[in-house]
């Protein structure tokens, strides 16, 4: 009878493992929040306001990444310090491809040479 | 007498086999239709603009605001399209053929891609009859590795909407446009909605990336097979 109760246990417990592990985390955990729509919308009306919009969505991603323990998603940094190297603000460009990687080591190489760009266009300003 | 019904039971029951594989589409698992996706695991995608094979001129650029975040949440590690657009703008390739005939080790040499994404917009169009109109969506979608060109995954997805009787498209896809479709009378040509739901037929058919909970897990999820529609091609 032991036996028996021992081995109902150990299957319990090997299926409860296996249901567990199952329907455990399968979303990943990353929240793009407004990108795409706003990006969407920058594409389809190209301008200032259409950009700010996209920008301030890509800002909220970080924040709410922040707020939430999240992994900020692929691009958003990276695109942050494209527009920031847009406009000539090659110091916060560098900062966010410097995140970029940090978080996402399969963007080093991208990443770095976008740094040495901004890094000679900032020579360059301050020459 | 006994030996004749066993054999009429028997052939019965193949029949009624037969008949429930054969119903349907045939599905298939995604390790064996895409085994190269597995042993290779390239964890980064970079996807280059799409190929537009249709009259719509809009439907390159806006088509790539809609397959970017998908990949993401499959996970894996993809390349912000804006910025990687812009240079391969400045490289002069982006809107040429030269982009198709540049060697994809250069894409590795440059961003670090593992594999690039090849998208092509087959058909991106309202057509209009007698008795009824309706949207067509349909995108084809291929990686392949930087490092032997060879493709590791391909799949299409197709979205048609009746646009006359919005209630009678059957099926899973036809619930999915209608609820996301609800402004179809204002905003006909809002086409990145169908894009949206093309790209989930075709998403849901790629291994999960390397930041899924899921990565290297699913080799047994069952997909529906294209793949003789890929061997005609």
């Amino acid at each position: 009878m032991k036996i028996i109760f021992k081995k109902y246990t150990l299957a319990t417990i090997f299926l409860s493992a296996v249901f567990l592990t199952g329907c455990g985390t399968t979303a990943i955990k990353y929240d793009y929040g407004d990108y795409a729509e706003s990006y969407y919308s920058y594409k389809k009306e190209p301008g200032e306001n259409s950009l700010k919009e996209w920008k301030s969505a890509m800002t909220e991603v970080v924040s709410n990444a922040k707020e939430k323990d999240l992994r900020v998603p692929p691009g958003i940094y990276a695109n942050l310090g494209y527009l920031a190297l847009k406009e000539n603000n090659n110091i916060e460009a560098i900062t966010y491809f410097k995140l970029e990687k940090q978080t996402y080591p399969q963007a080093t190489r991208f990443m770095n040479n976008l740094i040495q760009k901004a890094e000679k266009a900032n020579g360059g300003e301050l020459s | 007498m006994r030996r004749v019904k066993t054999l009429i039971t028997a052939s019965f029951l193949t029949l009624i086999f037969i008949g429930l594989t054969g119903c349907g589409p045939s599905l298939t698992t995604k390790v064996k239709d895409f085994p190269k996706m597995y042993t290779e695991k390239p964890e980064s995608i970079l996807i280059l603009p799409p190929m537009n094979e249709t009259t719509a001129a809009e439907a390159k650029s806006y088509y790539s605001t809609t397959i970017e975040t998908p990949f993401a949440y499959q996970g894996y590690y993809i390349f912000p399209n804006e910025l990687t657009s812009e240079i391969l703008k400045q490289e002069g390739i982006y809107d040429s053929e030269l982009l198709y005939e540049t060697p994809l080790k250069k894409f590795h040499d440059y961003f670090g891609a593992d594999a690039v994404l090849f998208t092509t917009i087959k058909k991106w169009d309202v057509s209009y009859a007698v008795i009824a109109s309706s949207l067509t969506v349909s995108i084809d979608a291929e990686i392949k590795s930087t490092k032997t060109s060879e493709t590791l995954w391909k799949y299409n997805g197709t979205i048609v909407q009746n646009l006359s009787d919005q209630n009678s498209s059957g099926g899973l896809a036809g619930i999915l446009v209608s609820v996301i479709a609800t402004a179809i009378n204002t905003a006909l040509a809002d086409y990145t909605k169908y894009a949206q739901v093309a790209n989930a037929r075709i998403i849901n058919s790629a291994p999960y990336g390397v930041y899924h909970p899921n990565y290297m897990k699913d080799q047994n999820m069952e997909i529906i097979d294209q793949t003789p529609a890929q061997n005609n091609q």
